[in-house]
């Protein structure tokens, strides 16, 4: 969008009737670029705004809704349903198949997040409430088990390890001439 | 399936829609007809324009168009309320500062706990 308007000011610039500034501010502009049907309109408020609006995005009056003008620059782009493309059907002719779109149809506000590579909002194969419960019923009961398994722990007894030779008391650097203590790593 | 129930992320499908196997009025039949019309055209402006062998350009989709120029001047029907100005607030300027102020607040605490000597390098593997 912004290489289009600096292209265009270039291009004033250079072909301008004037020199230079006032070629700029002549208001001349090219006949190219977007026309009026392909750019974003206010939020439409009377009835004929509105009925021009649904012309324009080629919806049916009564299907054409805008979002609620709240300031967040929606203008009068319509409101369709939020559905993901994955609900579409698969065996219909799409003019783009893998996007199951039509060729001049409505695109939703948010139609790259419902690509089907993406959010997908078709119907569960079994309820939600369903769903929800088993997954967070296992996470649930396997916390608790692990929970469980560190509190109260259950493993082979174990002791430290018994070295021979008076627990290698020569080994670990003990006088030669010296006898050590006996030492009795058994118990009878 | 007689029982399934919408959720949010989950909706129904055209097939258990009730409108379609009891809903014959006219006036539901006639929206069906136009909306089928309308794509009718549709339909014909883009076999026309795919199939002319005379064509050699791209097919551009003023739907497209519009979509796109929508999505990229996301301000030109921007109005400072209250809703948006505290929408840019929390996630404009509070993860900025915050952030900035939690990792200084976290460093600095580490910093004084290894000059004082007390960092405890739980993870370590070399120690």
């Amino acid at each position: 969008m912004a290489g289009v308007g600096f292209r265009r000011w270039a291009q004033a610039l250079s072909k301008g009737k004037g020199s230079g500034i006032s070629a700029l501010l002549s208001g001349s502009r090219a006949a190219s670029g977007s026309s009026k049907d392909t750019v974003l309109g206010p939020p439409p408020k009377s009835p004929e705004e509105m009925a021009a609006a649904a012309k324009k995005y080629n919806l049916r009056l009564e299907d054409y809704a805008p979002y609620p003008d709240k300031g967040e620059g929606f203008g009068d782009y319509p409101k369709l349903p939020d559905r993901s493309q994955a609900e579409r059907d698969p065996w219909y002719k799409w003019d783009h198949p893998d996007l199951r779109r039509n060729w001049g149809e409505p695109m939703h506000w948010d139609f790259d997040m419902y690509i089907r590579n993406r959010v997908d909002t078709s119907p569960s194969p079994v309820p939600w409430s369903t769903m929800c419960k088993q997954l967070f019923g296992f996470i649930g009961f396997m916390l608790f088990m692990f929970y469980l398994g560190e509190t109260f722990r259950s493993y082979q007894p174990v002791a430290p390890k018994q070295y021979p030779y008076k627990n290698l008391y020569l080994e670990k650097g003990g006088d030669p001439e010296k006898q050590p203590e006996e030492v009795k790593n058994y118990e009878i | 399936m007689a029982d399934y129930r919408e959720a949010p992320l989950a909706s129904r499908p055209k097939t258990l829609d009730p409108n379609e196997y009891f809903n014959l009025s006219k006036e539901y039949r006639r929206a069906e007809e136009d909306r089928a019309a309308i794509r009718a055209s549709l339909k014909m402006q883009y076999q026309t324009q795919l199939n002319n062998p005379h064509r050699k350009a791209l097919i551009e989709d003023p739907a497209l168009t519009r979509w796109v120029h929508a999505r990229a001047n996301p301000y030109l029907y921007f109005k400072p309320t209250f809703k948006t100005s505290l929408v840019g607030l929390l996630f404009g300027v509070v993860p900025l500062f915050g952030l900035y102020y939690i990792f200084k607040a976290h460093r600095d605490r580490k910093e004084a706990q290894i000059k004082a000597g007390t960092l405890d390098r739980k993870f370590s593997l070399s120690s």
